[in-house]
């Protein structure tokens, strides 16, 4: 059995092709864990970057920089009172948030983080991801309906369509990259390390082919994501100003806080969705302009390198703290985050670690990238109207990715086309 | 159609997000900008030289006041031949700092400082005696 374990090691597949069980766990817990970790700086970044867009500084008191707030948050949230309402259906609202988180977590088994970086390789993989976290929107509807509360029951029915309406459009922008997999090449695949490879075989990003179908086809889906998680400016079902807190008006504590958990998996899923189907997914820029041993070493040292720049910050920040006798506790645990980020950086450095990490640092960035878009986004537009919102989904991105959809094709089967017809005329 | 008012509002956030564009003013570790014309915590001048009040009880500054919040009382010095106060009282809780005692006052005795960290723990002192404006703001500090 332990020899089962081992050899893993040295083979290069994904526990699931590999049928290893035990790694699999290994890596359900490490993505897991991640994952929440993920959600817990995405807190705190959330709340800084948005404060400075609006003139504010976040978050100050609660460590340095207020980098423990999501960590006092959250205890926060687990030792608060337990409220089920009087009149609520016990059972439909307990499960309502565990069908939430648990759809948003699940959708991670299918992601490649790297070639061998995935827990398995489905050949429906990009089909498995959509389905499952479709079925997000039902833990939604439970928690509107089990509350037996008016703004909630509202919230779940604008969630509800809003996420069957935007599904559409999302679906066929997905499709248009399935069928760039298959164009040219005549293998098509639905399989989220078969599209990263094929967007590798063809030496393309998929948001770069057929300019500009690729980059149409990623917009509607960059559009339809949004709206597809809830978040500004499609957040209806949470509109604050109209109905308290949407669907998860009545929820409070350890429950409230699955709610937001899976909010932000959800993000991080419909991104890495979007990073795999368009921005490569794991390969780092310019694979094959900038190939060869020396830009590879070049590029393998840009997590250690992403490591020292946020550890200089942070040392810069401690330099910068106030020198009074309160911040002192303040100062040096910063200084002391500094030096540990430092840490990591110079293990990313050894040639062993460098190589097995860089496929999953040109997933998270392209990730980051993403989840800065999203806390932009809020910190600018103001949210839709819901009847706009419903024209912008079916009168603007439907029609727009049917017709990206078809073009597409056409544009795929042109060589064959124009051979035929060639080959018909004389 | 291309959405250019989208790219611009973007734009918008995207530079204010520079850490010198906050302005969020940190207090008890930042003090805020006192203006030199800013009417605070009032008080009451003592002379320098001789130590003793400057006010001459000529209640004017009682007068001034719309809220009527001041009361003097005064007796004459049989030695320097002075009114002196013997009861000086502002009552601070209803004052709205318009500043018009300060402005009758013939001796510029009273002022208004730009101290400004007024908040006490009872409303009783509110009531400032003489004692309290000649030594100006004393800020209450929070124990636990």
């Amino acid at each position: 059995m332990f020899d089962a374990i081992t050899k893993y090691l040295g083979s290069n597949a994904t526990p699931g092709e590999a049928g290893s069980m035990f790694w699999a766990t290994i890596y359900i817990l490490i993505i897991t864990v991640g994952i929440s970790l993920a959600v817990i700086s995405m807190n705190w970044l959330e709340r800084k970057i948005l404060a400075h867009m609006q003139v504010r500084i976040g978050p100050m008191r609660v460590g340095p920089h207020g980098l423990l707030q999501p960590f006092a948050d959250a205890l926060k949230l687990l030792i608060k009172e337990d409220i089920i309402p009087q009149d609520a259906d016990k059972l439909v609202f307990w499960s309502a948030p565990v069908v939430v988180t648990m759809t948003a977590f699940t959708t991670f088994l299918v992601v490649p983080f790297g070639r061998e970086h995935a827990v398995t390789d489905m050949n429906i993989g990009i089909l498995f991801m959509l389905g499952i976290s479709s079925l997000g929107v039902l833990g939604i509807i439970m928690a509107g309906w089990s509350s037996n509360s008016h703004y909630p029951l509202m919230g779940s029915l604008r969630s509800s369509a809003q996420m069957v309406s935007y599904e559409i459009a999302m679906g066929l922008a997905i499709v248009c990259a399935v069928l760039m997999t298959s164009l040219q090449t005549g293998t098509g695949t639905l399989s989220m390390i078969g599209i990263v490879e094929s967007q590798a075989s063809q030496h393309t990003w998929f948001i770069f082919k057929f300019f500009p179908l690729g980059f149409l086809a990623f917009a509607i889906f960059a559009i339809a994501m949004v709206a597809e998680t809830n978040r500004a400016p499609f957040d209806l079902p949470e509109a604050e100003s109209e109905l308290v807190a949407g669907f998860h008006t009545e929820y409070s504590g350890f429950r409230w806080s699955l709610f937001f958990l899976a909010e932000y998996a959800a993000m991080l899923a419909v991104s890495s969705i979007a990073v795999t189907l368009w921005l490569g997914g794991w390969m780092r820029p310019f694979p094959t302009w900038l190939g060869g041993s020396t830009w590879d070493m070049a590029f393998s040292l840009f997590p250690a390198l992403t490591f020292f720049v946020l550890a200089g910050l942070c040392l810069l920040g401690a330099v910068r703290m106030p020198k009074i006798p309160q911040m002192k506790i303040q100062t040096t645990g910063l200084a002391i985050f500094g030096f540990l980020l430092g840490f990591v950086g110079l293990l990313l450095i050894v040639p062993g670690v460098r190589e097995r990490v860089q496929d999953i640092y040109w997933f998270v960035v392209k990730v980051a990238f993403f989840m800065y878009l999203y806390i932009w986004y809020r910190g600018t537009f103001p949210r839709y109207r819901f009847d706009q919102l419903m024209k912008v989904g079916w009168k603007i991105l439907l029609p727009t990715g049917l017709g990206v959809l078809i073009a597409t094709a056409l544009w795929g089967l042109l060589p064959q086309i124009s051979s035929s017809i060639l080959g018909v005329l004389p | 159609m291309f959405l250019v008012d989208l790219i611009k509002g973007l734009k918008v956030t995207f530079n204010y997000q520079a850490p010198s564009e906050a302005i969020t003013e940190q207090y008890p570790l930042e003090r805020p900008v006192i203006f030199e014309r800013f009417r605070g915590q009032p008080r009451l001048k003592v002379d320098p030289e001789s130590g003793t009040s400057m006010c001459i009880v000529c209640n004017l500054c009682a007068l001034a006041c719309p809220e009527q919040l001041i009361v003097v009382k005064g007796e004459r010095n049989p030695v320097t031949k002075r009114k002196e106060p013997i009861s000086y009282t502002y009552d601070l809780s209803r004052c709205m700092f318009c500043g018009l005692c300060a402005e009758a006052c013939s001796t510029d005795a009273l002022e208004l400082t730009q101290d400004y960290e007024m908040a006490l723990y009872s409303r009783e002192g509110m009531v400032l005696d003489q004692a309290a404006l000649e030594r100006g703001q004393e800020p209450v500090r929070y124990v636990k």
